[in-house]
């Protein structure tokens, strides 16, 4: 399923030159309100090349920041540029733009080489031209074998794949997808992340939004993280997750005999502190939470102790978000 | 790659072409595309089999003159009495006693016996015309002035004066002689009557309005709104392609189905009434150019309306609601248009235009359709007065159903004009459309 | 530890292989992993068995007592009902409340004249507008603007959704996921589309039948006489609207679309109207009129309300036969429709 990325096709041997001095994406200030409720508030960024990861609870935002930049909806305040121009009044833009929307729902009547051809058209290929770009896109990732199968019979993957496809006929410099992981099953993932990626390698800039860090930390380092409409974290993960550490953690376990645990955890060098709330639950503080979870198991089980919860009380997205804005620890 | 970000309004046809075909195979995958389509077929079908089977059947004849009426029962039908001299009213006065005696005529003799000679055009002033086809007015017993009952100093005529008033509208008096076209042929003149105004209704009510309304409202309210409503309208909108095009393509698409179905249709009722018309040719070819009026009004309808669903259902997810009520007022517009074809409402109608080309085209067609109304309606009381309750069947529907232009214009400026200014209404409404969808954010 | 527990951990691998990089947890764990079925948590058994394990199986019946039929049916027709008034029942649109009120407002106008003419005692007024055989008549089933914008529009709006937009939310599932039959669910859609018109039709119906009354000062002879006038209406409005929603249901359980079944319902209506018209007009026959709901009705109307009958080729029971036929054939479609419906999302 993994495509071949070394094979021959236009994307792949062609060097991409940015063609203006704009930066893909620019917003300034953007609001979005709808009646008294902020979508999005005060946003400005700056994006050019690279693959960007846009992080976020539901209702965070994401969505309303694409359809933003893909021109569906008016911002309320500030200005929204791709490539220089303001997409809600002008499409010319998109012409330099592949867009992946979330919605599941498609033209199931069509095969997927039909609506990828079709839709080439409107980027202004003649049919013959239209139908050798979607042979090509649909290759790049790796839909050959279906591409002339209806699209009602795709699984939630190949749609998704489909819809890629579809945003890249047009060899975009600027790719946008909305959730592109969402239902699909692990071999697609893996395949859509290695096209987002290989993108990213061209030299391509592409926005891509998620609500699960695992994902995105696979495809890229650099994120965006919104929150309730505003920007909260924006820049190297690594440099993000830094800040993130200097926290401590809890983890909390639920056992029959805490103090046989409790000495045996002790000996974990990121170990830093350990209390017995009561009889049943062990209490260790962190500054490490990966190095404890990668031992602990294999001490529950080399010692036999019988467990029967693990926990990360202060792992809940709003403990997270409330060091994240406010700057300090829990 | 062989688009590049300068190309954009290059390829306007290629576009264009993607989203009509797009439009089309869309409306294919549509059951309810299929049913509308059928169920217009059948409907129109059901009229044409009806109008065949009318067709095929006689006309009644009537004796409008009441001459082959035999009142004193000796025999002899009234017309021969009174041709022989002797008192049609009494039993014992009949040819039979002359010498050597004539033998009765059959009844049928004196029914239908003196059809229309009418040679006039509607225009202001007098005219005469009609011929005595049965000789009861040239009859040689009768004196000059009652052959010129009419008193123009012509005997055995008639004399149509057509005079207009102040609206605009020409009228006719009728004075015959006496026995002048006083009996016509019920079924010459009513099977091309019912013809005509079947034509024009047909035409008029079937075709402009009711495919006109209903093809659009089952198949252009959700051109747009459909797409907006289950989300598959991001695909389009991701492409360089202004929304006012989007707007115009998928209007062509849906024109794309309907077109070609208003054609076919057209032409099958074109076929129909030229086959199973009136009249002694084999083929009515003159009528295909009223045909052809009806197409391309019909056409027109479509577009406009077309335009104006399509836009009501950007503006509002309820478009239907707001078409609904548009699509009444309409069929009042196509109603009053029968009636009063110069009201000055008709303008603020698009149904009133699409009608005048039809209108238009049929005065082309059939310049004596006035006077061929006249004649029936005149016709059927012997010749004695005006009676509309005894007029030839079939005048009064094709009165009902034609009209004139309207606007005071002659025939081929109401097309020109009319054609403009639907299609000045469509360009009105794509581009209320176009922006009402511009300025529209979609979720 | 069985490996089936190992692997409720999230990735213990992937972690160990970029090993100091750590704050990532904190992350992992508030965007969840996948689908936040797979938390921190891991439950072990206290006993781990290397073979499988049969647990054991545990049903506890519910022993409440379900209500009886009928309440579960008034509670779906309530919720229809109520929706037209107040928010939290079934969303009618506010462009088909509006139109309903408007509607209603219109369809009065007969009450309002008379209460004018009888105000101003002007009889001349009242004998055009007052209660008489026509105008009962012309109350139920008139053509323009009754029967041409008010009712056929008000059916087509209420029926438009009716099913079909249950089908398209997957709301229909909310309805058979409880004691509900398929026959009740239909029956309640029915009945309450059927009511709402019937609070249009009946209603100002008795309002001018009142109207006349009070204003006019009417005794009880003047009611005697006129009454079963009144109840022959009233029957000729209940089979309008029994066969207005019977067919327009029965489009809306055949099409998923919203607009379909209105549009459909009123081509129907107003198309066989014309055409009907056109062929009577044209060629003196009217038999198309059987083809033709509205003008099946009105025929039906005026033979038991007894007003001037209109069409006069073929007599009144042929129109009654093609209304049972009609509603006959739309109930035969929506039953089955419904029956075999699938209860997904469409």
């Amino acid at each position: 399923m993994i495509p071949d990325f070394d094979q021959q096709g236009k994307a792949q041997t062609k060097e991409w030159v940015p063609e203006s001095t704009a930066p893909a994406i620019l917003l300034e200030n953007v609001s979005k309100s709808y009646g008294r409720i902020f979508a999005l508030s005060n946003i400005t960024l700056a994006l050019n090349g690279g693959v960007t990861g846009v992080l976020g609870m539901n209702g965070a935002g994401k969505s309303t920041l694409f359809n933003l930049l893909m021109g569906k909806l008016k911002v309320s305040q500030g200005s929204v540029k791709l490539f220089g121009t303001d997409p809600w009044k002008n499409p010319a833009p998109y012409a330099r733009v592949g867009f992946v929307p979330e919605h599941e729902k498609m033209y199931d009547w069509m095969t997927g080489h039909e609506f990828v051809s079709t839709f080439a058209r409107l980027n202004g290929l003649t049919r013959d031209e239209a139908k050798v770009e979607a042979d090509r896109v649909l290759d790049f990732v790796s839909l050959s074998d279906v591409a002339h199968k209806k699209i009602g019979q795709y699984s939630k993957g190949m749609r998704q794949r489909v819809k890629i496809a579809h945003a890249l006929v047009n060899d975009p410099e600027l790719i946008i997808l909305d959730e592109p992981l969402q239902g699909c099953d692990p071999l697609a993932r893996t395949t859509i992340m290695n096209v987002i990626r290989e993108l990213g390698r061209m030299g391509r800039t592409v926005l891509v939004s998620s609500h699960i860090l695992q994902e995105i930390e696979r495809i890229t380092e650099q994120i965006i993280i919104l929150h309730q409409g505003r920007l909260l974290a924006l820049g190297n993960l690594h440099s993000i997750r830094e800040r993130l550490d200097k926290i401590p953690h809890r983890i909390s376990i639920q056992t029959e005999d805490p103090k046989a645990l409790a000495k045996n955890v002790i000996d974990i060098d990121e170990v830093f502190g350990i209390s017995f709330p009561d009889g049943k639950n062990l209490s260790i503080q962190t500054h490490n939470l990966g190095a404890i979870h990668s031992r602990l198991p294999q001490i529950i089980v080399d010692n036999n102790h019988k467990v029967n919860t693990i926990d990360n009380p202060d792992d809940d997205l709003a403990s997270i978000l409330g060091y994240l804005t406010s700057g300090g620890g829990i | 790659m062989a688009t590049k970000p300068d190309s954009i309004y290059r390829s306007l046809d290629r576009k264009a072409s993607a989203i009509i075909e797009f439009t089309l195979r869309q409306y294919r995958t549509k059951k309810s595309t299929w049913v509308v389509l059928g169920v217009g077929f059948t409907a129109l079908s059901l009229i044409f089999l009806i109008y065949i089977d009318v067709m095929a059947s006689e006309f009644e004849s009537i004796d409008n003159d009441g001459d082959s009426t035999d009142f004193d029962n000796d025999g002899y039908p009234r017309g021969q009495e009174l041709r022989l001299g002797t008192d049609p009213w009494d039993g014992d006065s009949h040819p039979g006693l002359f010498d050597p005696p004539i033998e009765p005529d059959p009844k049928s003799m004196y029914i239908n016996e003196d059809g229309f000679d009418w040679d006039v055009t509607a225009r202001v002033g007098l005219q005469s015309t009609g011929f005595d086809d049965d000789g009861d007015c040239q009859d040689a017993n009768k004196t000059d002035s009652q052959k010129d009952t009419n008193d123009n100093g012509v005997a055995c005529d008639i004399v149509i004066e057509y005079y207009r008033l102040s609206d605009g509208q020409l009228y006719a008096t009728i004075d015959a002689d006496d026995g002048v076209d006083e009996d016509p042929d019920e079924d010459a003149y009513s099977r091309e009557a019912i013809h005509l105004a079947f034509v024009l209704s047909i035409g008029k009510l079937g075709f402009v309005l009711l495919l006109g309304i209903f093809l659009p409202l089952f198949l252009a309210t959700g051109l747009i709104r459909d797409e907006m409503n289950s989300g598959t309208m991001h695909f389009m909108l991701a492409k360089p392609i202004a929304r006012t095009e989007v707007f115009l393509y998928r209007t062509l698409g849906y024109l794309g189905i309907v077109w070609p179905y208003v054609i076919a249709l057209g032409i099958l009722g074109a076929i129909v009434s030229g086959f199973a018309g009136s009249g002694d040719s084999f083929f009515r070819f003159a009528d295909l150019g009223v045909w052809l009026a009806i197409i391309f009004a019909t056409m027109m309808a479509t577009l406009v309306y077309g335009m104006l669903f399509n836009a009501l259902g950007v503006l509002w997810k309820y478009g239907i609601i707001l078409a609904i009520p548009f699509a009444a007022w309409e069929l009042g517009m196509a109603l009053l248009s029968m009636g009063a074809p110069d009201s000055t409402l008709l303008r603020f109608s698009i149904i009133g235009w699409a009608l005048m080309i039809v209108d238009a085209a049929a005065m082309m067609v059939w310049p004596s359709l006035d006077v061929f109304i006249l004649m029936g309606n005149w016709g059927g009381d012997g010749g004695a007065n005006w009676d509309f309750e005894k007029s030839l069947e079939g005048a009064g529907p094709l009165g009902f159903f034609s009209s004139k232009p309207g606007l005071g214009l002659s025939a081929f400026p109401a097309v020109i004009v009319s054609s403009l200014v639907l299609l000045l209404q469509a360009a009105i409404f794509w581009f209320v459309g176009g922006a009402l969808f511009k300025g529209k954010e979609i979720q | 530890m069985s490996d089936v527990d190992n692997e409720s951990i999230p990735q213990p691998t992937e972690f160990a292989a970029e090993a100091p990089v750590t704050g990532k947890v904190r992350l992992e764990a508030a965007w969840g992993s996948t689908e936040g079925d797979e938390d921190l948590t891991v439950t072990t058994n206290t006993a781990p068995k290397s073979d499988g394990q049969i647990f054991k199986q545990q049903y506890k019946p519910w022993n409440g007592e379900l209500n009886p039929r009928w309440m579960r049916n008034w509670a779906i027709l309530r919720h229809h009902l109520l929706g037209v008034f107040k928010k939290g029942h079934r969303p009618w649109g506010v462009p088909i409340r509006l139109y309903l009120l408007v509607v209603f407002v219109a369809s009065l106008s007969d009450v309002g004249m008379t209460l004018v003419s009888g105000l101003i005692g002007d009889s001349g007024l009242h004998s055009v507008w007052g209660v008489s055989r026509d105008n009962l008549y012309a109350h139920v089933l008139g053509f323009f603007p009754r029967n041409m914008l008010y009712y056929p529009v008000v059916a087509a709006l209420l029926v438009g959704g009716v099913i079909s937009e249950d089908r398209q939310h997957g709301t229909s599932a909310l309805y058979f996921s409880r004691p509900i039959t398929r026959f009740d669910y239909v029956g309640m859609k029915f009945i309450s589309v059927a009511l709402i018109q019937a609070i249009l039709i009946l209603v100002t119906l008795a309002l001018y039948y009142f109207a006349e009354i009070a204003t006019m000062g009417r005794g009880w002879a003047w009611i005697i006489d006129t009454f079963p006038m009144f109840l022959a209406t009233v029957f000729s409005a209940l089979l309008l609207i029994f066969t207005y929603t019977s067919i327009g249901l029965s489009l809306s359980s055949v099409s998923k679309g919203k607009f379909f079944p209105g549009i459909a319902l009123l081509s129907i209506i107003l198309g066989t109207k014309v055409l009907a018209f056109i062929v009577s007009n044209l060629f003196d026959r009217e038999i198309l009129y059987l083809l033709s709901p509205y003008d099946c009705l009105a025929h039906v109307g005026q033979a038991i309300i007894g007003t001037q009958p209109t069409y006069d080729q073929y007599s009144w029971t042929w129109s009654l036969a093609s209304l049972v036929a009609m509603n006959g054939v739309a109930l035969y479609v929506l039953s089955t429709r419904v029956s075999s419906m699938e209860v997904t999302r469409e």
